[in-house]
């Protein structure tokens, strides 16, 4: 195998990680804002007391 | 114009622009409520400062650092590697933290132990990206994705204690009930940190020793320790932003939980004739 293809090899697990790591932390933060979202609007302004 | 006139325009002008001024901060903390009920302006900031952070470790960590002299290209999946597994150990120590103040007489609130449980739950998030990290520069550095040395498999067998941390707050009970006994849970779990950060000077293995505390062993290139710090700020600022959301979404999960059990109640009393 060619040092290129190695280095292609090394590009397509770094990004890997990076991008796994980016869609992970988005995903949870997704989640959360929704359930706060859909919690919320179950609930009066005085059980939210920091808004 | 008489003076009095004058300085009843200037009022008139004062209180318009208070209640200008006042409209525009209920609106955008109006604005805030809408897009996020569990956000305020604070988190707002948290979160944009959050973005940038993240901006600049794709930057450095991808273009502007150089590649090391051993390791070539795969010293880039250390600057998410080194910040997850940091972020990680924070969140289990303020889950510990957390956990002692709500067990502590004086302290005890419920907000503790909101805390702790948001800040395990992102500390296993945190521990499951470092582990995939580590997996993937293993592949590329030791030829596997894994190997049974001693930092991978205690730090495996962290990630797996936490989780059962996790599946004990589902247990059923009352809200100090899950307190209670996650907190002694947490307190347990946090010693198992030590161990694993011990580890490497303990057994012998494949995992490296502390690069950047130890300068006597690894002289860094200036741009790879500005670059493995810009990753610190970044998921730190990542784990405040989210463990303040959770926080909060526990709290009206909980307040929800009492509602519910409140009217069940009600309920009972009203086909009981009490």
């Amino acid at each position: 195998m060619s040092a290129a293809v190695v280095a292609m090899e090394d590009v397509g697990f770094i990004l890997a990680t990076y991008i796994a790591t980016f869609v992970g932390s988005v995903a949870l933060a997704a989640y959360y804002l929704r359930r706060g979202r859909r919690l919320a609007a179950q609930l009066p302004p005085e059980d939210k007391p920091w808004g | 114009m008489p003076d009095t006139d004058t300085s009843a325009m200037q009022l008139t002008t004062d209180q318009a622009s208070d209640a200008a001024r006042s409209a525009a901060r209920s609106a955008a903390s109006s604005s805030v409520r809408r897009s996020s009920p569990t956000g305020t302006p604070f988190t707002r900031v948290l979160g944009i400062a959050t973005l940038i952070s993240m901006a600049l470790l794709v930057l450095f960590g991808l273009f502007l650092s150089p590649e090391d002299v051993v390791q070539g290209e795969s010293v880039r999946i250390l600057y998410i590697h080194v910040g997850t597994v940091w972020v990680a150990y924070v969140a289990f120590g303020v889950t510990a933290l957390a956990s002692l103040a709500f067990l502590w007489k004086r302290t005890t609130s419920l907000t503790w132990d909101r805390i702790a449980g948001a800040s395990a739950e992102v500390g296993v998030l945190f521990m499951a990206l470092t582990l995939f990290a580590g997996a993937i520069w293993g592949r590329l550095s030791w030829g596997k994705f894994w190997v049974w040395d001693a930092r991978v498999t205690t730090t495996a067998f962290l990630f797996i204690t936490y989780i059962g941390y996790l599946a004990v707050r589902g247990l059923g009970g009352s809200h100090q009930q899950r307190g209670r006994r996650s907190a002694v849970v947490a307190l347990l779990a946090v010693l198992e940190i030590p161990l694993v950060h011990f580890s490497v000077k303990l057994w012998r293995g494949l995992h490296q020793d502390g690069s950047v505390s130890d300068t006597t062993k690894v002289k860094l290139h200036d741009l790879m320790l500005f670059s493995l710090f810009i990753s610190l700020i970044a998921f730190t600022l990542l784990f405040v932003w989210l463990v303040m959301h959770r926080q909060r979404v526990l709290a009206m999960q909980d307040a929800l939980e009492d509602k519910g059990l409140d009217f069940a109640l009600e309920q009972r009393r009203s086909e009981a004739g009490l």
